[in-house]
C-alpha cells in the first residue's frame, strides 16, 4: 500500500471552541490508483489532506489521534527535517487556486528550479533547464521564453499547467490534488484534468483527487471516499456509488447533479447546511438533513459498515444502508 | 444598524468575495459557508466562522470589546480625562496660575505632591488643568477633521470623475508638507491665544487623511453586489450612500479617527512646545515641559509630570483605536 | 518601465506646484514678509515701501510666486535674515540634517524590519506582545517627550552623550538624537512588518513553498520576507521626507544646527526667503523620495513592472 490513513483525528482550536475537523477518518490509495475524495466544505477532506501533506497550520490545528502511513511508515512520527525531505519529493499537492498559489514576485522559472536546486542540489542553471523542460511536458508554448515570466502573466490554465508541473517535478509517488479544477474555465478544467490523468499513468503515481464536483470523478476516479462533517459516511469503488449509493448523504449529492435525461424536473438539493463543526449533532452527524433519519440516528453514531457485494471492497456509515442500497 | 435589505441573497454573494472584510456582508455569509475547508484552507480563520449565530459587525465588536482588557482600561483613563477636563477642581483645588516664586523648583511637599515648577506654580495643579487644553484641542479637531474628510472622501469616491481627480491631487499636496513645519509657518503669525488656531490648523492639515480612507472604503463598499443591486433596483443615489454604504465604510474612519485623535493630543502639544500652539498664560503641557527644559538638571519633575500625563492621555486613545480596529477588522483574528 | 518613470514625473508637477504655492501663500498671505527685514524694530513707512517695491512685494502674489520660482530654478533661493544667501545656509543645514536622517533611517530598517520579522513570526507570543505593548508605548509619548527625556537621561544624569550636538555634528553625536526622530517611525515599521508577515505567512504561495518541502528558513527569506517587506519598503521611502521635515522638534532639543533649525531661525525672524526656500528643497526632497519608492516597487513587485 502506498499510503494509508488510519483514524486520523485533527481538531483547530478557535475562539468559538474546538472544532473537531476531522473525526477518525481512514483510506488507502495504491500505487497508479486514483482515490477521489468528496463533500461539501467544511466536510474535513482538505484538512485531512493537509495533515497528510504535513502543512497543516499548527496552531491553531491539532492532530490528536491516527497514523499516516506512507510506504509502511508512519509520517507524523518522523522529525520535520525528515517530513520536509519528503514533501515535494515523494508526495506533492496540486492546490485550488494557482494564482495565490505561486509566488506573486519569482519567475515561474524559479519557483520550478527551486525544487531541483533544494531537493537534488542541482546548479541553477541546470534547475532552469529542468524548468523548461517541465514546462515543456506539461505542454506551456514557448516554454524557453516564458520561464522567465511571473505568475500573473499566465492565463489561468497555464497557471494550473504550472502548478501540476511544479508538483511532478521530481516525479513523487503520491499527488494530492485539492480541488485542482474549481478556480477554472469550463473548457479548460477538462484539459486541466485530462493532463493529470495522463501524467499519473505515465509515473504510475497515486492520485487523491479532492473535489465536490461528480462529473469530474466519475471520469478519473477509481475509487470514492464520501466525508460529512469530518467523517468518511461512504466509501466504495466509482462504479457501484453511481450505480447505488449506500447512503443517503452521497444519494443526496448524485441527486443534485443537474442531468439532461431528467430536463424540466425540479433539481433535488440537500435541505438544510453543514454541520458548525463545534457543535456536531449528536448521533448520526447527518441526521438533521437526512429523509431517512429515524430514532436511533439520533442517539448512535454509525460505524462504517461492511457492505460489501460485489469483489470491492465497500462501506457506508448508515444505521439504514441496506434501504438507502436497495430502496 | 440599517435594517435588513430585501435582497439577502446577494448580500450573502458579496461577502464571499476576498474583499470588504469590514463589511456586514461578510461577517454574516462566513457564517454560512467558512469552515476549515474554506478556499484559503489554512484552517479556520476565526471564531465567526463557526460561531452559530450570525452576529452584525458591530454587535460582534462590542462583544469583543466588552472582554479586551485593553479596551476596558484605555476606556477607563479616557473617562477619566474627559471629567477631569470638565470639572478639574473635583480632585485639583489649587488655581493653576498662582505662582510663588519664593518656591520655584521646590520638590514634593505635603499638599503640593508633584512639586513646584521653574516660575513656583504648583505642577500638580497645573497638570490637571492641562488635560483640558488636551481633552477640547483632541476632540474638537478630530471631529472636525473626521466631518470634512469623510464627506469630501466619501463623495469623491461615491461620484469619482474629475472632483476625485482634483481631490486626490490635493490631498498629496497636503502629504507633502511636513506637518510640524506647517504649524510652525501658520501659527507663528496668530496672536490670538485660545484653542481655536490650533484645531482649525490641525483639522486644515489633518483632513485629506481621513478623505483618504472614506474615499477608498467607499470604492471599496460602492463594489459590493449588494449596492450594484440597490442600485439596479433603482435606488437614488442619496439613499445608496446614507443607507447602504455609509454604515459599511464608516468602520475604517471611526478606527483611523480615534487614532488620529491620540496623535492631535501629541501635535498641540509639540506646537505649544515650540512656542507656536497655546502661549502661557494658557494651560497645557505642551507650554509646560517646554518652560520646564531649562531647569531640568534642578527641577525634572517639572518635566516629568507633565510629559507623563500627555503620553498617558495619547497612549490611550491610540490603544482604544487600537482595539476598536482589531474588534471591526475579522481579518486580524 | 520608461513610461511609468515618465507618467510618475509628470504627476509630481503639480503636487510640487501646489505644495510650494500653499506655502508661499500661507508665508506671504499670513506673515508680513518684510517685518523681519528691519531687525528688532519696526520698519518705518518710506523704507517699507521701498523695501516692497526691491522685493517685487506691490506686485499680485501669483506673481511673486513667479518670479521666486523662476530665480529658484536659476539657482537664486534669496537672501537670509543675516544677508547670508539662502543657498549658503543650505549648504551647511542640509548636510547635517542628511546625516540625522540617514541615521534615523538605518535605525528603522535594522531595528524596525528585524523586530517586526522576529514578531510577526512569533504572533500571540510573551515576545510579540512585550514588542507590541513597547511600540504603543513609543507611538504614543511625542518625540519632544521622548527626546528630552533620553537627554536629560543619557546627557545630563549619566552623562553617556552630550546633551547638545556640536556644531560640525558628526555621526556619532548623531546616533541618540537620530534614534529619537525614527522612534515613532520605527515603531510604525514594526507593527508594519510584524501585520504584514503575519498576513503573508498563511498566504497560499507560502502554504505552497511548505508543501515543495523548503527548508524553513528558505521559505522565510525567498518567499514570505520578500513580499512582506514590500509595503514595508514604500513605508521608509516616503518617510525620508516627512523625517527631514520632521527634524525640527529634535534638531531643537538637541541644538542641531540642521535644517529644522535654520527654518526655526526663519520663521522665528519671519525671513519668507529662508522659509520658503527650504520648504521648497524639503517638498523636492520628499518628492524625490516619493519617486524612488515607486521605482522601488515596481523592483519588488513584478506585477506593477508589467502592468
Amino acid at each position: 500500500m502506498l499510503l494509508e490513513v488510519r483514524d486520523l483525528h485533527v481538531e483547530f482550536h478557535t475562539r468559538d471552541g474546538v472544532a473537531r475537523a476531522v473525526n477518525g477518518v481512514s483510506y488507502a490509495v495504491e500505487a497508479g490508483e486514483t482515490l477521489a475524495v468528496l463533500g461539501e466544505s467544511g466536510s474535513g477532506k482538505s484538512v485531512t489532506a493537509q495533515a497528510v501533506m504535513g502543512i497543516l497550520d499548527m496552531p491553531p490545528g491539532r492532530i490528536t489521534a491516527g497514523e499516516v502511513l506512507f510506504e509502511g511508515r508512519d509520517l507524523l512520527k518522523l522529525k520535520e527535517e525528515e517530513r520536509r525531505k519528503v514533501r515535494g519529493a515523494e508526495m506533492a499537492m496540486i492546490f485550488q487556486d494557482a494564482l495565490s498559489s505561486l509566488n506573486p514576485v519569482l519567475t515561474v522559472g524559479d519557483q520550478l528550479g527551486e525544487m531541483f536546486t533544494v531537493h537534488r542540489g542541482m546548479s541553477r542553471k541546470d534547475a532552469r533547464a529542468k524548468a523548461v523542460e517541465l514546462m515543456d511536458r506539461v505542454r506551456i508554448p514557448a516554454a524557453r521564453e516564458r520561464v522567465r515570466q511571473y505568475p500573473h502573466q499566465f492565463s489561468g490554465g497555464m497557471r494550473q499547467r504550472i502548478m501540476i508541473a511544479m508538483a511532478m517535478a521530481l516525479e513523487p509517488k503520491l499527488i494530492i490534488a485539492d480541488e485542482p479544477t474549481t478556480a477554472l474555465d469550463v473548457t479548460v478544467q477538462a484539459q486541466v484534468m485530462e493532463l493529470l490523468a495522463e501524467l499519473q499513468r505515465e509515473f504510475r503515481m497515486g492520485l487523491i483527487l479532492i473535489t465536490h464536483d461528480l462529473g469530474v470523478v466519475a471520469d478519473v476516479a477509481d475509487k470514492i471516499a464520501v466525508m460529512y462533517a469530518g467523517r468518511i459516511v461512504e466509501s466504495a469503488p466509482v462504479h457501484d456509488i453511481y450505480k447505488a449509493p449506500a447512503h443517503p448523504y452521497t444519494r443526496g449529492l448524485l441527486d443534485s447533479i443537474p442531468r439532461l435525461d431528467q430536463k424540466g424536473r425540479e433539481l433535488y438539493a440537500i435541505k438544510g447546511l453543514p454541520p458548525n463543526l463545534t457543535r456536531i449533532p449528536p448521533g448520526c452527524a447527518f441526521h438533521p438533513r437526512c429523509p431517512m433519519a429515524q430514532e436511533v440516528c439520533r442517539t448512535d453514531v454509525p460505524p462504517l459498515y461492511d457492505v460489501t457485494e460485489s469483489d470491492a471492497e465497500r462501506g457506508s456509515a448508515c444505521h439504514f444502508w441496506r434501504e438507502c442500497l436497495h430502496g | 444598524m440599517p435594517e435588513q435589505p430585501p435582497y439577502e441573497p446577494e448580500r450573502a454573494i458579496a461577502g464571499t468575495g476576498t474583499g470588504g472584510q469590514m463589511d456586514l456582508a461578510a461577517s454574516e455569509a462566513t457564517t454560512l459557508e467558512g469552515t476549515p475547508d474554506g478556499p484559503g484552507g489554512s484552517g479556520p480563520g476565526g471564531s465567526s466562522d463557526l460561531g452559530g449565530r450570525p452576529r452584525s459587525l458591530w454587535s460582534d465588536a462590542w462583544h469583543d470589546l466588552r472582554r479586551n482588557p485593553v479596551f476596558i482600561i484605555s476606556g477607563l483613563v479616557i473617562l477619566f480625562l474627559v471629567v477631569i477636563s470638565v470639572w478639574p477642581s473635583l480632585i485639583a483645588p489649587g488655581n493653576p496660575l498662582h505662582c510663588e516664586l519664593s518656591k520655584a523648583q521646590e520638590g514634593s511637599q505635603p499638599g503640593h505632591p508633584f512639586g513646584y515648577d521653574g516660575q513656583g506654580c504648583d505642577v500638580y495643579t497645573r497638570t490637571v488643568y492641562g488635560a483640558r487644553t488636551s481633552v477640547l484641542v483632541g476632540v474638537l479637531a478630530t471631529l472636525g477633521v473626521a466631518v470634512l474628510g469623510s464627506v469630501l472622501g466619501g463623495l469623491a469616491g461615491f461620484f469619482g470623475g474629475v472632483g476625485d481627480s482634483i481631490l486626490s491631487r490635493i490631498t498629496d499636496v497636503f502629504f507633502a508638507i511636513p506637518v510640524v513645519l506647517g504649524g510652525l509657518v501658520l501659527l507663528s503669525v496668530i496672536t490670538s491665544n485660545t484653542v481655536w488656531p490650533v484645531i482649525g490648523f490641525i483639522v486644515l492639515l489633518g483632513w485629506p487623511q481621513i478623505s483618504r480612507i472614506a474615499r477608498g472604503s467607499v470604492i471599496t463598499a460602492k463594489q459590493n453586489d449588494y449596492v450594484q443591486a440597490a442600485r439596479a433596483l433603482g435606488a437614488s443615489n442619496s439613499r445608496l450612500l446614507l443607507r447602504h454604504i455609509a454604515p459599511n465604510a464608516v468602520a475604517p474612519v471611526i478606527v483611523v479617527a480615534t487614532i488620529a485623535l491620540g496623535t492631535y493630543i501629541a501635535l498641540e502639544a509639540t506646537l505649544s512646545y515650540l512656542g507656536v500652539g497655546l502661549k502661557p498664560p494658557s494651560v497645557s503641557w505642551g507650554i509646560d515641559i517646554s518652560a520646564a527644559s531649562p531647569y531640568v538638571r534642578n527641577a525634572p519633575h517639572a518635566l516629568l509630570w507633565p510629559s507623563g500625563a500627555l503620553a498617558v492621555t495619547v497612549l490611550a486613545f491610540i490603544m482604544l483605536g487600537d482595539a476598536v480596529r482589531d474588534a471591526l477588522d475579522p481579518k486580524l483574528r | 518601465m520608461g513610461r511609468y518613470v515618465v507618467r510618475r514625473l509628470l504627476q509630481m508637477i503639480p503636487v510640487f506646484i501646489g505644495a510650494t504655492l500653499l506655502i508661499f501663500l500661507m508665508v506671504n498671505v499670513m506673515g508680513d514678509p518684510i517685518a523681519g527685514l528691519c531687525g528688532e524694530r519696526e520698519c518705518d513707512p518710506a523704507t517699507a515701501a521701498q523695501l516692497r517695491k526691491e522685493f517685487g512685494l506691490d506686485k499680485p502674489v501669483w506673481q511673486q510666486y513667479l518670479t521666486y520660482m523662476g530665480n529658484v530654478f536659476t539657482g537664486d533661493f534669496g537672501t537670509a535674515f543675516n544677508g547670508q544667501p539662502v543657498t549658503e545656509l543650505m549648504g551647511t543645514a542640509f548636510p547635517v540634517t542628511i546625516r540625522l536622517t540617514i541615521v534615523a533611517i538605518v535605525a528603522e530598517i535594522v531595528i524596525g524590519i528585524t523586530l517586526g520579522v522576529v514578531t510577526g513570526l512569533r504572533r500571540g507570543r510573551p515576545v510579540d506582545t512585550t514588542v507590541l505593548v513597547l511600540t504603543l508605548v513609543v507611538i504614543s509619548v511625542p518625540t519632544f517627550v521622548t527626546g528630552l527625556l533620553l537627554q536629560l537621561l543619557l546627557g545630563v544624569k549619566w552623562e553617556w552623550i552630550r546633551p547638545s550636538v556640536s556644531p560640525e555634528a558628526p555621526f556619532d553625536e548623531l546616533i541618540v538624537p537620530g534614534l529619537v526622530l525614527a522612534s515613532v517611525s520605527l515603531a510604525y515599521v514594526t507593527r508594519l512588518t510584524r501585520t504584514s508577515i503575519a498576513e503573508n505567512r498563511r498566504s497560499d504561495y507560502v502554504r505552497t513553498a511548505i508543501a515543495k518541502g523548503l527548508p524553513r528558513r528558505r521559505v522565510i527569506t525567498r518567499h514570505l520576507l520578500r513580499n512582506s517587506l514590500i509595503p514595508v519598503v514604500t513605508f521608509i521611502g516616503t518617510d525620508i521626507g516627512a523625517l527631514m521635515g520632521g527634524a525640527i522638534v529634535t534638531e531643537r532639543i538637541f541644538n542641531i544646527h540642521g535644517v529644522g533649525y535654520q527654518l526655526y531661525q526663519g520663521i522665528l525672524r519671519q525671513n519668507t526667503q529662508t522659509v520658503v526656500g527650504f520648504v521648497t528643497v524639503l517638498v523636492l526632497v520628499f518628492l524625490a523620495a516619493n519617486l524612488l519608492v515607486d521605482l522601488l516597487y515596481a523592483v519588488l513587485d513584478p506585477r506593477i513592472r508589467y502592468a
